[in-house]
């Protein structure tokens, strides 16, 4: 099921990035992005859990029923896998943002900004 | 982390998540407060309370903010979905919203009406302090007695409760200066009149203390409409002239688009300018009575404390003048709100209607709630399979409000059109009811209303879904439960179809007892012959014809004119004549009298009968049979005997069996003596549901008071009333003719009230029964569906086709029956509210109660029959292999 409801946003984009080397439960996806971003993006449960909604809505990431043996793990805890689409989707924005990086680049933007 | 008990923390995330969509909790829920446990553990652990307190302050923004959101996505997914059930069952959905339309449609067109006569405030500056005051004369039955010039200034001068007091009086005018003589009419009012009802010219200026002396320059106040009308809407009429009553009159200004009480004018002048009202006779005599009195309550002062000073001042008058306020005559002084006054005849009416459009909307909830059953029936697979793959019961009862909610705000929007499309009807009803028709319209209450009737709606489904859904959902694949279930839904079902027909049972009994009230009504023999006669009313240019000799010269050559036209076959001028409606409901021009040889002090009660002024050919002209001795002849002249006819109930009332021709009367006291010379018969003059008045003729050569021409033609009247028209123009070109009408739409107008009330009533009626109706149709429809294996293994047991049709129909009757039984009881008990309506037809009446009892069962039987038919016609062996 792919409906995608518009663009892909910051916020999303971080949390794919966050499940794209291995499976995480909440915390640990907060934790990740949190410190990938040294402490830019801070999410809060209630974006989390949106955003989760709806990515997996949309097929971007499944909720993962084999979990991982770690030990005093709680069971009410859900762990969250990117998919197929999701690890797709995120290449894409990937790519997309490159070449908008490229693009400011060639335009001498940085160069132009160190001057001023 | 231990599993015991939540912390507070956790209690408190909880409550906070509770903010969510219940979907969204019931999914991540639990996840969520574990993962906040994490965070919370880390936060304290690595950087402290502080840290901790700045974490709990975003958390709860963050939730607070993301919330609404997620509560639209879930409605917006819900309105989607629920509007794709609506298209894919268009024809429920279609009739579901039809006829909650029709319920929403006829309450909100009655409360349009309700609102703006009976709830807004009058549009007037503190309306709600604006009194009317009235003299009566309750030995002579007479409620509204007006008042004199020296009354006027007696109650202005001595009352302590009233800031204000304006009078008023209407008469109508020629207005010359132009291409033909235009009448006006006028109000002539005392020059704070506009200030106190807090009336603001749209140009100009108001009257001025002085316009009120006597001689000062005379001036007019043009209202909205004629100036619009007549003057093209000229922005510089102010200051422009025009000639009236032989004097000349300057424009002063011009009265904003308000509604005009008491009545419709189309200028206004002061009381100086008014000839009547300003002449020696008007202002010297105590009782010359003609004005209406307005007053505006002092801020501290009461209705109460008002009436109590009033009568002080009246007790004190009947003590200084006992000539004009004798002891027989029961004088007496009320005040009443101006708002209550200018309702209270429409009042009760449109309470009653408003009741009988509740009942039609009940009726509609009744049926669409069983619509919803039926189609629940059908969706409940659909609905058990979502419950299976894990849709909680509070989303699907969600979903199940939402399609509630567009069906009625569908339904509502249908209301508000039919509202608005009925709205001149309305209004034209209420026109005979109440001075506020023309306030009548759809603002935000009537739109707030229709949308509370759709809520109130609304809330009737979502609880029979909640009802359906709670039972039955989670049993939903338990064949066996589900049957159980099924047999209360038909219960249920059952229920809504015999509330349906009891309540359409009162409805179309009230109905029934108003048409049967209005035939009654419409049958009554008024006492003349209506048809191929026709009455003109106009109006001489008063000015020119001051004495009674001028009068009978003008009424002679106007007749004589009039006889002569073809097609006439006879005429008559008079002072009035039956059901006008200026005089409907009122005792017209009555007058006290006194017969010969019967004295009486003043401490008497005297006689009171109702007069008229009519020429020699008014009895044969309106068909009025003579009972004894003669009508007027053409010797009745001035000089003559003065003679009178009087009508059968004032012979019988005064004279019993005494034979009363030659009998004598005065109304002066005795200073003239006048001889009663025939009787005829009674007519009803002021409203067919009313007595016959006692009524005194009079010839009109000997009381000089003519208005109108009463004509009898010999084919269509519509062609004779232009020849007539043309001729009384020619005796006098400066004469306005303000009414054309026959007598026999004289008459049916005068029942218009009653008329339209019974169409109303009968119309509500109707959409009841047909709703209903078709309930019980597709209810039985439906039943018949379900009932197909059973029908079968019957058929394949030996009944026959006859059999099947008598169970289905039986079904249907027995409803029916127990739906009438309901009704009958409720009609008993509500009806008793009509009684003030009806004429000559008692709430219980049986005729009406057998005829509607036997339309609503034929109707019902009509509607069994056909899916009887259905079911006696099915086929065992398909039925039998089809389940």
């Amino acid at each position: 099921m792919s409906n995608s409801q518009g663009a892909l946003t910051p916020a999303m984009f971080n949390v794919l990035l966050a499940l794209a080397d291995g499976d995480k439960h909440g915390y640990a996806i907060l934790k990740d992005v949190a410190e990938h971003t040294s402490g830019e993006v801070q999410l809060s449960t209630g974006t989390l859990y949106a955003i989760i909604k709806r990515l997996l809505e949309d097929g971007f990431i499944v909720e993962v029923t084999s979990r991982p043996a770690i030990p005093n793990d709680d069971q009410r805890r859900r762990y969250y896998r990117l998919t197929g689409d999701g690890r797709a989707v995120a290449i894409e924005e990937a790519r997309r943002m490159e070449k908008l990086l490229a693009r400011a680049r060639s335009k001498r933007l940085f160069q132009a900004f160190k001057r001023a | 982390m231990s599993e015991s008990r939540p912390s507070i923390a956790d209690r408190l995330y909880r409550a906070l998540l509770r903010l969510l969509p219940f979907d969204f909790r019931s999914e991540f829920g639990d996840d969520m407060e574990e993962t906040f446990r994490d965070q919370r553990a880390h936060a304290r652990r690595a950087r402290g309370s502080v840290a901790l307190l700045r974490m709990w302050w975003a958390t709860i923004v963050d939730i607070v903010r993301m919330a609404p959101r997620e509560h639209l996505s879930v409605l917006s997914q819900d309105t989607r979905y629920a509007l794709r059930m609506m298209r894919h069952n268009l024809g429920y959905t279609l009739a579901a919203v039809v006829i909650l339309g029709l319920g929403i449609g006829v309450n909100t067109s009655i409360f349009s009406v309700v609102n703006s006569v009976l709830l807004q405030p009058l549009p007037y500056a503190q309306g709600d302090r604006l009194v009317v005051l009235r003299q009566q004369a309750t030995k002579l039955n007479a409620d509204d007695v007006r008042f004199s010039v020296q009354e006027i200034d007696d109650y202005r001068r001595q009352n302590r409760t009233l800031s204000e007091v304006a009078e008023y009086h209407s008469m109508t005018f020629t207005l010359l200066g132009r291409n033909d003589a235009h009448r006006v009419r006028t109000g002539v009012v005392s020059a704070g009149f506009f200030d106190m009802f807090g009336v603001k010219p749209l140009l100009g200026r108001a009257f001025r203390p002085d316009d009120d002396k006597p001689g000062a320059p005379a001036v007019l106040i043009l209202s909205y409409e004629f100036w619009k009308t007549s003057e093209a809407g000229d922005p510089h009429v102010v200051g422009k002239t025009f000639e009236m009553n032989d004097r000349v009159h300057t424009v002063v200004g011009v009265l904003p688009p308000i509604p005009q009480y008491p009545n419709e004018n189309d200028v206004y002048m002061p009381v100086s300018a008014c000839p009547f009202r300003s002449s020696q006779r008007m202002i010297g005599n105590r009782d010359a009575r003609m004005m209406s009195v307005f007053g505006r309550l002092k801020p501290e002062a009461t209705l109460e404390h008002c009436h109590a000073d009033l009568s002080v001042i009246a007790r004190r008058l009947e003590h200084d003048y006992p000539k004009s306020y004798t002891k027989g005559m029961g004088y007496g002084i009320s005040s009443s709100a101006l708002r209550s006054e200018l309702t209270h005849h429409a009042q009760p009416m449109l309470l009653l209607l408003l009741g009988a459009a509740a009942f039609v909307l009940l009726i509609a909830c009744a049926n669409v709630a069983n619509l919803i059953l039926a189609r629940m029936a059908r969706r409940e697979r659909e609905l058990t399979i979502r419950t299976a793959v894990g849709a909680g019961a509070g989303r699907l009862l969600r979903q199940l409000l939402t399609e509630s909610l567009i069906l009625a705000l569908l339904a509502a929007g249908v209301g508000l059109l039919f509202a608005a499309g009925s709205l001149r009807l309305m209004t034209e009803f209420v026109s005979q009811l109440t001075p506020r028709a023309r306030e009548i319209g759809i603002d935000g209450w009537v739109l707030l209303f229709a949308v509370l009737c759709a809520g109130a709606t609304t809330v009737v489904f979502g609880s029979m879904a909640a009802l359906y859904s709670r039972t039955d959902l989670a049993h939903g694949l338990k064949a066996g439960v589900q049957r159980a279930a099924e047999g209360r839904r038909n219960l249920v079902r059952s229920a809504l179809i015999a509330a349906q027909v009891a309540f359409s049972y009162v409805l179309l009994i009230g109905a029934g007892l108003m048409v049967r009230s209005f035939i009654q009504l419409a049958r009554v023999d008024a006492g003349f012959v209506p048809q191929r006669v026709f009455a003109v009313s106009f109006d001489l240019n008063w000015s020119r014809y001051t004495k009674p000799e001028q009068i009978r010269s003008v009424a002679d050559r106007l007749l004589e004119k009039v006889q002569l036209q073809p097609g006439v076959l006879s005429a008559a001028l008079s002072s009035s004549f039956p059901l006008d409606p200026d005089t409907l409901g009122t005792n017209g021009w009555s007058q006290t009298f006194q017969i010969e040889g019967i004295p009486r002090s003043d401490a008497e009660t005297p006689p009171v009968a109702a007069m008229r002024a009519a020429t020699p050919d008014y009895f044969r002209t309106l068909g009025i049979p003579l009972v004894s001795g003669r009508t007027f002849r053409e010797s009745d002249t001035a000089e003559a005997l003065p003679v009178a006819v009087i009508s059968r109930s004032l012979a019988h009332r005064r004279w019993g069996a005494l034979d009363p021709l030659g009998r004598r009367v005065s109304f002066d006291n005795g200073e003239h003596w006048i001889t009663i010379v025939g009787v005829v018969g009674d007519v009803k003059e002021f409203g067919l549901a009313r007595e016959a008045p006692d009524q005194f003729y009079r010839p009109m050569t000997q009381l000089a008071s003519l208005g109108y021409i009463l004509v009898r033609t010999a084919s269509d009247p519509a062609r004779v009333a232009n020849q007539v028209r043309r001729a009384i123009l020619d005796i006098d070109p400066q004469t306005a003719i303000t009414m054309e009408k026959t007598l026999e739409e004289v008459r049916a107008d005068s029942v218009s009230s009653p008329r339209t009330t019974a169409r109303l009533f009968g119309l509500f009626a109707t959409l009841a029964l047909v709703i209903a109706v078709t309930g019980i149709g597709s209810m039985l429809a439906l039943s018949v569906r379900q009932r197909v294996r059973e029908i079968g293994i019957r058929m394949a047991l030996g009944a026959t086709p006859r059999d099947i049709l008598g169970i289905v129909i039986r079904q249907g009757v027995a409803l029916v029956a127990i739906g009438l039984a309901i009704g009958l009881a409720g009609a008993v008990a509500l009806t008793g509210v009509l009684k003030a309506l009806l004429f000559e037809v008692t709430p219980t009446d049986l005729p009406t109660y057998v005829l509607v009892s036997a339309l609503l069962f034929g109707a019902a039987l009509l509607a069994s029959y056909l899916p009887a038919r259905r079911a006696a016609h099915i086929d065992p062996q398909h039925a039998l292999r089809c389940e």
